[in-house]
């Protein structure tokens, strides 16, 4: 199940680590909620909470940075942009080969094998 | 076994001046990425899901050299993404020449033919080409019609002009023993230098979840696969490995021998997991909890994983590590008996 969409308020049943896992290992763009209200679009690829000042790493939208913000500035964590692990790929490949060998077999099906025995009835 | 005697040499060097050293940790290969980008978007991997800003990128030679010289391995391969789409990768591969790494360029050969005159022939470059199979099962699993074709293409253009080529191959459940025998086959008519066989790890963003091995089922493959192997067939890596895929051995994985370096910095742990990046070389060696992963640790993730990154290491330091090991890998480098 994809978290695209999800807008977490961090409280006593989510925390902002379990957040920041989750946007840790999301593949798409998250908007970043500052503490002070301030909002930063980009793709985290990193972060480390076993460390005196846990901090989360990114690039911006335009692909600039890596930007480092410390655990302790952030609000929450929205997953606003398209989960690029989504598996569509896949799922539109095997479709396909699907449908194509339906084709194929339809075709074989209107070939001298496939005719119908009694064409004309009896 | 296919690997020349020069890069054997260096490999066993390297390998005995570690031990010397007394260094138990050391890395073997550093898999190199220098993009995302790819032509391709199979279903096996898990590489290549990112925003557009992150598959735009791509690591300048310098940052690629400073890699290099951090983690001091051997060998270099350059996986991705498609390295080939990578716009420096000439003064790249020129630079690892110079510095007389040896390299494997890991690809697809779509673009291969297009762009072999952006590169000489070297004892130092290999262009390992990624082969699933026999036509059907590696179109199959590139998820696009006709790459197959256009990669033997890329293979015969680059042997005829005297690269060295080799084939890598990701297995997956489902493969059938007897079509990868005359996969070999065709490979050793085509005329590569050797094959190097992995099965295939699950990702868990890899889009199809479904047909990755599981310990047993890959000691059973490889053992159909391998059992009574032709003279002719010629395998890229270490015998033992491939006994231990075999079910004939009992490794546990080497994190470390495989380091990953990209636009991200040092991967935590393995070219597998992405657990977190590490700014430094010293400092993914230092402060990972490397006791955290491989089968013995329990984690999860590890349970089932045989691939070559974690698992070639270990062979190759068992040979080096005692005579019985080393005399095991001369023997099956000579008579050819897996």
């Amino acid at each position: 199940m994809s978290l695209e969409g999800w807008a977490p308020q961090i409280n006593d049943y989510t925390s902002l680590s379990e957040v920041v896992d989750y946007a840790f290992d999301y593949r798409g763009n998250t908007t970043i909620v500052k503490r002070d209200g301030s909002e930063l679009v980009g793709y985290i690829f990193n972060r480390n909470a076993d460390v005196p000042e846990p901090f989360i790493q990114f690039f911006d939208e335009q692909g600039e940075g890596p930007f480092t913000l410390p655990y302790a500035d952030i609000a929450t964590i929205k997953f606003t942009g398209k989960d690029t692990a989504a598996g569509n790929s896949w799922k539109a490949w095997v479709e396909r080969k699907e449908k194509e060998k339906a084709l194929k077999a339809a075709a074989a099906g209107a070939g001298p094998l496939g005719r119908d025995p009694r064409p004309h009835g009896g | 076994m296919s690997v020349p005697i020069s890069q054997m040499a260096t490999v066993t060097g390297y390998v005995v001046k570690q031990k010397l050293r007394g260094r138990t940790r050391y890395p073997l290969v550093l898999m190199l990425e220098p993009l995302f980008r790819c032509n391709l978007a199979c279903a096996g991997c898990g590489k290549i899901q990112y925003p557009a800003q992150i598959l735009k990128k791509h690591l300048t030679v310098e940052q690629c050299l400073r890699a290099v010289e951090e983690c001091g391995a051997p060998i270099v391969s350059i996986p991705g993404g498609e390295p080939l789409m990578y716009p420096d990768i000439d003064k790249l591969v020129v630079e690892l020449v110079k510095r007389r790494k040896y390299i494997y360029l890991c690809t697809n050969a779509i673009l291969l033919k297009e762009k072999l005159d952006l590169f000489t022939p070297s004892k130092y470059l290999t262009f390992s080409v990624h082969m699933d199979g026999l036509r059907e099962e590696h179109d199959d699993a590139v998820c696009r019609d006709g790459v197959f074709d256009q990669a033997v293409d890329g293979i015969k253009a680059a042997l005829q002009r005297g690269f060295r080529v080799t084939t890598n191959t990701t297995l997956f459940d489902g493969t059938s023993p007897l079509r990868m025998r005359e996969f070999f086959d065709e490979m050793m008519t085509l005329g590569v230098e050797g094959m190097m066989l992995s099965p295939g790890y699950s990702y868990s963003k890899a889009p199809d979840q479904e047909h990755f091995l599981r310990e047993s089922r890959t000691h059973q493959l490889f053992s159909e696969m391998l059992s009574n192997p032709k003279r002719r067939w010629k395998f890229n890596q270490s015998p033992l490995f491939l006994r231990f895929l075999m079910g004939k051995k009992d490794y546990e994985c080497t994190p470390w021998g495989n380091p990953t370096f990209n636009m991200f910095g040092w991967q935590r742990p393995c070219y597998l997991l992405q657990e977190g990046y590490a700014a430094s070389f010293q400092e993914l060696m230092d402060n990972t909890r490397w006791e955290n992963y491989g089968k013995k640790s329990g984690n999860d993730k590890c349970r089932d994983c045989m691939v070559h990154c974690g698992y070639e290491a270990t062979a190759v330091d068992h040979t080096f590590s005692s005579w019985k090991g080393f005399a095991e890998t001369v023997a099956v480098t000579l008579t050819g008996k897996l």
